[in-house]
């Protein structure tokens, strides 16, 4: 292991694409323009082309060759460059995520990618190996991470020195109390340091790959069948997304078209039957689904979730293969999401929120399930996250908020209506709009709701989809209300929960509480009530 | 029922409010400005639009000046308990928080040139996900409530 090594040749190759994909605007620009200028011929173009080609394959060669790093027993080197030379010393404590991926010219190759972070942002990684044989990276991921978990268990060791609450040292610490101690030191307590650049949250990152090679076998396996995924993509609100596009396109075509051929449509469609133009319509639709059904598989294809004792792994994706690690303890709010045209069917998609562990836009919010029945989430939760396996008893708001709800989204609908009727002939049609908002307004009213359980509150609403959060009281920052004039005529609330999700805040809201809704979780959460229920909470 | 949250902001606060109130109606007039340069470009813009947009922010700035500010600085009360601070401020929206010794990150007192004057200090309170602030205090009781809210959290039991 303690060598100098360069990565694999085919990383020249994986070079010289990706600068090629940058290069490529800048071919069909001199194409275009080299050979409408005069004294320009298409061989001078042609040579130019070639030699920047050429040149291109001499710098991923010479990246290639002068791109090598070395694991020691505590730091990771790496000496890069021919004229401008970079050495860079990672030290292994300091590194935050070790990211193995593959992506579609990696996977040609039998090769993957590793991207190694530490604390302190950027947009680039650190360091990153774009082509490796999968047991090297292997090799790397496990080196860093013995030192790291050491590094961890020191900390751990730290923290509890001087951290935990007497009572808690008298009681029996197994592995997961000692766990959650540090997990509470390093989120609650030690403000110098945000949490998230702290070295020992890496743990998180090994990639169920490693595990399999390590032979361990899951608690709990999940796999998005194929049928789930047709009905995903089916019901999908992409569907309607894609189906405007192609019906952009279509309606592009006579620009397109020569004029023969458009006038033989138009003819066609003026000689044509009902029908014939509500297949039209339906064509549209079948591809705009195709479409769908497409980019659908190749994200959310072969969706599998495991469980290993307290850490979660997420692989998706057909083309682009994506992983990723969530440690349930760093879960801070889990959201169970319903379209209208998936309670239809009874179908739910659940979400996690997560204080960091993912990677790039998954971070924030991770899809769990991607898609089952809502019966079915009990179920998955309690293999995975028992903690937020019950069923809520939510307390309807108030009759008053009725009219808030209402209100709200029938003045804009009438406003609109009214312009349309003085604008157009036929605008009065547009008065539906206000009843469809009214029923809209009904809708969300009736789909609102709260509950305040013993260590989690949970907030049900619905804007278009109906969103149930469950949020534990030990990952809420902080709890808010507010009131605006015409709220205050009912004595209504807005409620206000904030949780963090990777290294930003993030809130949830639910509106037109009652007075004694607001009470009751400002008194559940407040940390001065004495007679709270919640004395001890701990993590499952 | 809990009780409303009893400390009010330093008076003095109402005074640098309202220094900010002037510096942003300068601001506002940049639009009349702006119209009237425009005049010139477009000669068929009305004489009479400049008086209204003159008269509405003279009115609005002047009802902010005396009134607004006022009511702001009225309505905001904060109160430090033993595990968490409460805040509560706000005319036409009225917020309320609770913010939890234990979920607080750090504390910090801040001052602008305009608070300095008057000897007073904002302390902004930042947990993992939000960031609050109580905007005028004077600078001892700044300082004060800055370290108590530190040593509260350093304190503060996690496990409760």
């Amino acid at each position: 292991m303690n060598e100098w090594k360069r990565q694999h040749p085919i990383a020249i190759f994986i070079h010289f694409l990706n600068s090629l994909r940058q290069l490529i605007v800048s071919f069909v620009i001199i194409f275009v323009f080299g050979t409408t200028a005069d004294g320009m011929n298409i061989e001078l173009v042609s040579a130019i082309i070639v030699i920047i080609l050429l040149f291109t394959l001499l710098n991923g060669f010479i990246n290639w060759w002068k791109f090598e790093y070395i694991v020691l027993p505590d730091e990771l080197q790496v000496h890069q460059g021919l004229l401008f030379k970079k050495q860079r010393y990672i030290r292994k404590e300091r590194v935050q995520s070790i990211d193995i991926n593959a992506k579609l010219i990696q996977r040609l190759f039998g090769l993957v990618e590793v991207k190694i972070e530490t604390a302190g942002g950027g947009n680039e990684p650190e360091f990153r190996i774009i082509a490796l044989r999968r047991e090297n990276a292997v090799t790397i991921k496990r080196e860093l991470r013995r030192s790291e978990t050491k590094s961890a268990q020191a900390d751990t060791d730290k923290a509890l020195l001087h951290w935990p609450p007497p009572m808690q040292q008298g009681k029996e610490q197994n592995s997961q109390q000692t766990s959650d101690a540090f997990q509470k030191h390093s989120a609650d307590v030690d403000a110098d340091v945000p949490d998230w650049a702290r070295g020992g949250e890496s743990e998180s990152i090994l990639s169920w790959d490693d595990m399999k090679e390590e032979q361990i076998e899951p608690e709990y396996e999940w796999k998005l069948t194929l049928k789930r995924l047709i009905i995903m993509a089916l019901t999908s609100s992409g569907v309607g997304i894609a189906a405007t596009f192609v019906a952009a396109i279509i309606s592009q075509a006579p620009q397109v078209l020569p004029v023969f051929m458009l006038d033989w449509i138009v003819g066609w469609f003026i000689r044509s039957s009902i029908m014939v133009v509500a297949s039209l319509l339906v064509t549209v639709l079948v591809i705009a689904w195709l479409f769908t059904l497409l980019t659908t598989s190749l994200k959310y294809g072969q969706f599998t979730l495991r469980k290993w004792t307290n850490e979660i792994h997420i692989s998706r994706g057909i083309l682009e293969k994506r992983q990723l690690t969530l440690k349930s303890n760093r879960i801070t709010a889990v959201r169970v999401v319903q379209s209208p045209l998936r309670q239809l069917f009874n179908y739910v998609s659940v979400y996690v929120e997560s204080a960091g562990g993912g990677t790039q836009e998954e971070e924030f919010s991770t899809i769990l399930v991607p898609l089952c029945k809502r019966h079915e989430v009990n179920d998955i939760l309690a293999a995975t996250l028992p903690q937020y396996a019950y069923t809520p008893s939510y307390q309807r708001l108030p009759k008053e908020s009725l009219r808030r709800y209402m209100i709200k989204l029938i003045v804009p609908a009438l406003i609109v209506a009214g312009v349309l009727t003085w604008s157009f002939t036929y605008g009065w049609i547009a008065f539906l709009l206000p009843a469809l908002a009214a029923l809209t307004g009904y809708i969300q009213y009736k789909s609102a709701g709260i509950a305040v359980e013993t260590h989690q509150l949970c907030l049900r609403s619905r804007v278009i989809s109906k969103t149930e959060v469950m949020i534990p009281r030990r990952r809420m920052q902080t709890i808010e209300s507010t009131q605006n004039l015409l709220q205050k005529l009912n004595d209504l609330y807005t409620l206000e929960v904030s949780v963090l999700s990777s290294i930003m805040g993030k809130q949830f809201h639910l509106r037109h509480i009652s007075k004694m809704q607001r009470s009751a979780a400002f008194a559940w959460f407040s940390f001065e009530n004495p007679d709270a229920s919640h004395e001890v909470e701990k993590e499952e | 029922m809990r009780p409303t949250p009893d400390h009010p902001l330093a008076a003095k606060t109402l005074n640098v409010w309202r220094i900010g109130s002037l510096i942003e109606t300068l601001f506002f007039m940049l639009l009349p400005l702006a119209y009237w340069a425009l005049m010139f470009v477009l000669p068929e813009l009305p004489e009479w639009g400049l008086y209204n947009l003159v008269g509405a922010i003279v009115l609005y700035r002047v009802l902010d000046f005396l009134l607004i500010q006022k009511l702001q600085w009225q309505r905001w009360r904060y109160k430090v308990y033993e595990n968490e601070v409460e805040l509560m401020h706000g005319v036409f929206v009225v917020r309320r928080v609770i913010i939890p010794m234990v979920r607080v990150q750090h504390v910090d007192t801040r001052q602008g040139p305009i608070l300095r004057y008057y000897g007073l200090a904002s302390v902004t309170i930042s947990t993992a996900a939000t960031t609050h602030e109580i905007p005028g205090l004077e600078i001892e009781n700044a300082d004060r409530l800055r370290d108590q809210i530190a040593q509260l959290a350093r304190e503060a039991d996690p496990d409760e």
